[in-house]
């Protein structure tokens, strides 16, 4: 129920302290209040006058009230507590991101992170409030009520105590029993409540096999269905909370019983009997907020366990080795990489394997393979997003990885669709290069002939772009990509990874007259399948299942009438 | 205020459906009172039990009635309490498959047949969390307000039966929390809710940003940056959290508070009613005791209500689909029952804008049968309308597009006997690999099936799947390859046996030696077919045997393939281009 991990946070165990020693104080309040009130009502029912009990009253009211101030005082005692830890995991965790990078990031999910980094936290947040409160109730407040009504009874003491471990072991029973349902069914379940979302999504073929009027009918039965299920495996889901309700009410009733059969024997007076039965249900009472709220505990502990588990994640060390001389990727730098190998976490296979090559200065280099054969993990790597095994040198200095600070701070990438940011096109532009004029991004704005995109916007460098905003299509996102590595003339390394896939050829053909000027005086790395591109290249690395199979310049390539060869005739679907 | 009425009164999602299955409706208010009432019962039959029983009465029959009760109520409140979750769920799930109909119906006006960049699962996933919050809404909301209201409706006329003092004094008292807390609630927390709605979509396309473009962020060595903006916004959410907190734990407490308040009226009331007979004190305790199991359900009300605003935008969101899809709805066009099996199609004069912009002007085109016509142009230069157009989802302004002369505005409902699409997403339902396949033509047997599948090429993988032909595609098909579930559709499209089949732009996701793969499949299997291809670039070209250009809302080209290799200069130049001019460089 707790997770130990807890008690190593700043705060944690002050916090903790002073909660235990609050709820301690508000189960004797709680025992002062049923007893006050016990007591006033005995005085009453023996025909005594109202102003003869004033007194008593008040005790019950502050200690009513004191009660209550306590559940109040608890919750501020936690809150600062649980804002400070979840905040400081939340900035933990977006720093995490960051020094695990995109990569590891896409492996996790995308959607993933972004939900753990805010529901996530707010599951936590709430373990770290409501269900430790709770929690703490439960281990406290009974067994003090139990004391006190041993005092008064001890049989009644007794049946209190044996009942619990029974109320708990039927929810216990109940619950693995439900669980078992759920699990049975969880797939037909899983398909069922999906199947709405999947409906929808598949609409435009429905309409197009003439399917989709007919379908709504479909969708009226599956969710009948889905209720049908839903409802049987609720029946067995709310079993245990419906033990606990049985068994505490049918506890509270028992007790009242043999309180009543207690006094008419006269073995009791009136007193400590009214003052059991108002305290029986107090008695219950935590246990049943708790399973009430087992779900969120269950989340919570869940949700913290992932976040740690992100956190503890091994970083990358010595990403700082690398210190380049000059400020710019010099025409006689050299990058070269002997040995390298990579296999992804989950793989059984290396995806690269031995690859030997070197650039220099501002090569032009181009990657050709097909699908799957390595080449944007090839490119990754390079990058310094994933870190392989092997020797990297530059400039004859040797690099455990490429996620070298002052390497990454040289680097231009244009994946195959660059990420606009929801934010003005002046900021989007000016990602990399800060403090531009506005002068200099219209500029590059006219460079990569953006003018008519730019010209219909309304509040011009102003204008929101990006996801619910004013979208770009697949060749202005492009052309922003080219404007970012535009505006930004410090960095001389350009990694392009099928840039161009998802563009017409004639759109392509312009795009390539904005990008070959752009790959002057810098180092190029291009993993592309348009095989015109591969005409301005001065090298050109062959790929296949993981290896270099070939590199050379295209002619050589061509010369050598090997698998470059048939790549091309079978790209080009020339008959062999 | 207003707006909420307006919004009440306008609403055709939420409140109507409170008329359907009225039954169920008054047995889910009616077990919800009586888990209340069995509650405070017991405490009542239990403290008059034991006061009684203190006067040690001679016989054990003078206590047997509330003995029974006691032990009635004690099984009562949780028998009700379980039954009424289980028929609150049933009757709100019975609303949401409802919902749903209507919620597809709505969405299925809209969408076309050719795919939409636009249509995002986002948006999708977003309108059924909307019917989540409906179904929250009924079950947190309006019940627990409804079945809290009743009770302290009959506290008050219960003790009124004896005192109407006694009972505008508990009346006023519980009216704190009934009435006047929920409204404060939603004063206050309302516009702290719209506040905090605003943040977390802040919150949330920050982090997006943040998770999506962290390449760049790394690359460009912003991360700090990213850091202090990420934690500006968790901190102002956070801020407004704690306020909300903060209101209710105050608010929780005052109810509690109150909920002792009318004990001790109760306790006054009771003294000065029964306290004077000797049976009559018996009543004092049953009644003080009651009141403490009821402050869960009065309390309820002020939960319920605060959560208003949560649900309101949802409540807000669909009623607006409404309003669409009303102004979506086409006119009605008698529909002609004709078999088509060797079409002719023709573009006449054909004139198409959105609004002012004009996006095919003066179009003529005949496609004669089993004709292979590729149709290329710029992203944008109306090569989607044009498919539009053919499908009939959009009429011409000015001309008629026509097939064997009848206009296709009139083949609508035979229209998927006519024409197949076959489109660079084609969507695989999470259902087995059979029933994606027979969406084309709901007859097919299994060998049908099983040819389709031979000639597409997927026969040997399918036969190699655990369950064969029931296979559970998984989810959006990603159980497969991209050029497989091509195949996959491609088979649908063959047991859907049109005369025309349109492709649109079918191989864009797909690397160069895949795409040519599953071209000369399509090409070859639909042979004597009519194929209008959708394309971008010019793989696979030599397929076709008449090809046009879409450019500035006209034909710009047109010729077979051979024709324009030799007449087109540009065009010549492209298909170089596209292959790889690599030999004079």
């Amino acid at each position: 129920m707790l997770d130990p991990r807890i008690f190593k946070f700043p705060g944690a165990k002050r916090a903790l302290g002073l909660l235990c020693i609050l709820t301690f104080i508000q189960a004797i309040a709680i025992i002062g209040q049923g007893r006050a009130l016990s007591i006033a009502l005995t005085k009453v029912w023996e025909h005594k006058q109202l102003q003869s009990v004033v007194i008593i009253i008040l005790v019950f009211i502050s200690a009513y009230v004191l009660r209550q101030l306590l559940g109040v005082l608890k919750e501020y005692v936690l809150a600062p507590f649980a804002d400070k830890t979840t905040g400081m995991l939340q900035s933990e965790l977006t720093k995490q991101y960051a020094n695990l990078g995109p990569s590891a990031i896409s492996q996790l999910g995308t959607g993933k992170s972004v939900t753990l980094a805010v529901e996530g936290i707010d599951q936590v947040h709430d373990y770290f409030t409501l269900v430790l409160v709770k929690l703490f109730d439960m281990m406290i407040i009974p067994w003090i009520i139990l004391a006190y009504v041993f005092t008064i009874d001890w049989k009644q003491a007794i049946f209190l105590f044996f009942i619990y471990p029974v109320i708990v072991l039927f929810m216990i029973i109940l619950g693995y029993a439900a669980q078992a349902k759920a699990d049975r069914e969880y797939e037909t379940f899983n398909r069922l409540s999906n199947h709405f979302v999947d409906s929808l999504r598949g609409l435009t073929t429905l309409k197009q096999v003439g399917l989709s009027k007919k379908y709504a009918d479909n969708i009226y039965d599956v969710s009948e269905d889905h209720r049908k299920a839903t409802i049987s495996t609720l029946k067995i889901a709310i079993l245990s909370t419906f033990a606990l309700d049985f068994f505490t009410t049918l506890s509270i009733a028992i007790v009242a019983l043999f309180l009543g059969l207690g006094l008419m024997n006269g073995t009791m007076p009136l007193l400590p009997a009214l003052t059991i039965l108002v305290l029986a249900p107090e008695y219950f009472e935590p246990i049943r907020n708790f399973a009430n709220d087992y779900h969120a505990t269950l989340n919570g502990k869940n949700a913290f366990a992932d976040i740690m588990t992100v956190l503890d994640t091994k970083t990358v060390a010595d990403s700082d080795i690398y210190h380049r001389e000059q400020q710019r990727w010099q025409a006689d730098d050299t990058l070269e990489i002997n040995n390298l190998n990579y296999q992804y976490p989950n793989a059984n296979n290396n995806t690269l394997q031995d690859i030997n090559v070197s650039f220099k200065g501002h090569q032009r280099v181009a990657i050709v393979g097909t699908s799957g054969s390595g080449k944007s993990t090839l490119l990754n790597l390079l990058g310094g997003f994933l870190i392989g095994k092997g020797n990297i040198k530059i400039n004859h200095q040797t690099l455990p990885h490429l996620q070298q600070k002052d390497w990454q701070s040289q680097l231009q990438v244009l994946p195959q669709k660059p990420y606009i940011f929801h934010d003005t096109l002046r900021n989007n532009l000016a990602f990399y290069a800060k403090n531009k004029t506005d002068e200099a991004l219209i500029h590059a704005i006219q460079v990569v002939g953006l003018n008519d995109w730019y010209a219909s916007l309304e509040d011009g460098l102003d204008t929101i772009i990006g996801e619910g905003a004013v979208q770009a299509s697949g060749g202005q996102t492009q052309r922003i990509g080219l404007a970012r590595i535009l505006l930004d003339q410090e960095r001389r390394v350009l990694l392009l990874d099928e840039p161009t896939a998802h563009l017409d050829i004639e759109t392509e053909i312009k795009l390539k007259e904005t990008m070959l000027p752009l790959f002057d005086g810098r180092l190029v790395i291009f993993a592309t399948h348009r095989l015109h591109w591969l005409a301005q290249m001065d090298l050109i690395l062959v790929m296949r299942d993981g290896k270099i199979v070939e590199q050379g310049t295209l002619s050589e390539l061509n010369d050598k009438q090997g698998y470059f060869v048939a790549l091309q005739s079978a790209m080009r679907g020339s008959k062999k | 205020m207003n707006k909420l009425i307006t919004l009440i009164k306008k609403d055709t999602w939420v409140f109507p459906y409170l008329k359907s299955y009225k039954k169920l409706l008054v047995l889910i208010l009616f077990l919800g009172f009586m888990t209340i009432f069995c509650g405070a019962a017991l405490m009542f039959t239990s403290g008059f039990l034991i006061s009684r029983s203190a006067q040690i009465p001679e016989n054990i029959l003078m206590v047997y009635v509330p003995i029974v009760l006691t032990r009635a109520f004690g099984i009562g409140r949780p028998s009700f309490r379980y039954v009424e979750r289980l028929v609150s769920h049933d009757w709100v799930l019975r609303i949401v498959s409802k919902f749903r109909k209507r919620l597809y119906q709505l969405v299925e006006v809209g969408t076309k047949s050719v795919y939409a960049k636009s249509q995002t699962g986002e948006v999708l996933g977003v309108l059924d969390n909307d019917l989540f919050k409906i179904e929250n809404f009924y079950l947190r909301t309006l019940f627990p307000t409804a079945i809290g209201l009743f009770v302290y409706v009959l506290i008050t006329i219960g003790i009124g039966v004896f005192d109407w003092g006694f009972a505008l004094a508990v009346f006023l008292m519980l009216g704190m929390i009934t009435i006047l807390t929920p409204i404060i609630t939603i004063v206050v927390n309302g516009a702290r809710d719209y506040k905090q709605q605003q943040l977390e979509g802040q919150l949330y396309t920050d982090l997006t940003d943040s998770v999506m473009g962290l390449q760049d962020w790394i690359l460009s060595g912003r991360t700090s940056e990213l850091f202090e903006r990420q934690q500006n916004d968790f901190n102002a959410i956070n801020k407004i959290k704690a306020k909300q907190n903060h209101f209710n734990w105050w608010r929780d407490m005052f109810g509690a508070v109150i909920i002792g308040a009318t004990a001790i009226i109760l306790l006054i009331f009771a003294t000065n009613h029964f306290g004077s007979d000797s049976f009559g004190v018996n009543w004092i305790a049953a009644f003080v005791l009651a009141i403490f199991p009821v402050q869960d359900a009065l309390t309820a009300i002020s939960t319920g209500i605060g959560e208003w605003p949560r649900y309101k935008n949802s409540i807000q969101r669909l009623n607006q689909m409404d309003d669409k899809a009303q102004t979506e709805l086409q006119e009605n066009v008698t529909q002609e029952k004709v078999a088509i099996t060797h079409p002719e199609i023709k573009f006449n004069q054909v004139n198409f804008g959105y609004n002012d912009a004009t996006v095919l002007e003066n179009l003529n085109l005949t496609i004669k049968d089993g004709q292979k016509l590729a149709i290329l142009g710029q992203s944008g230069a109306g090569k989607t309308t044009f498919l539009k157009l053919l499908l009939g989802d959009e009429q011409p302004n000015k001309g008629t597009v026509t097939i064997n002369n009848y206009d296709v505005k009139t083949l609508q409902e035979e229209r998927s006997s006519i024409i197949a699409v076959l489109d660079q997403q084609p969507y695989l339902f999470a259902s087995s690999v059979a029933n994606n396949l027979r969406l084309g033509n709901l007859d097919a047997t299994n060998e049908e099936l099983w040819q389709a599948l031979q000639q597409v090429s997927l026969a040997d993988l399918v036969k190699s799947l655990p369950e064969g032909l029931d296979t559970p595609m998984t989810e959006m098909g990603n159980r497969f390859s991209g050029g497989e579930k091509q195949r996959f559709a491609l088979a649908r499209v063959l047991l859907q046996n049109t005369p025309i089949v349109i492709l649109d732009e079918p191989t864009v996701a797909l690397d160069p030696i895949t795409e040519l793969n599953v071209l000369n499949t399509i090409f070859e299997v639909l042979a004597d077919r009519t194929i209008i291809w959708v394309t971008h670039h010019l793989t696979g070209i030599e397929l076709v045997d008449q090809l046009i250009f879409i450019e500035d809302k006209k034909i710009s080209m047109q010729g077979t393939p051979q024709q324009l290799m030799v007449t087109e200069l540009r065009f010549k130049k492209l298909l170089e281009l596209d292959h790889g001019d690599l030999t004079d460089k």
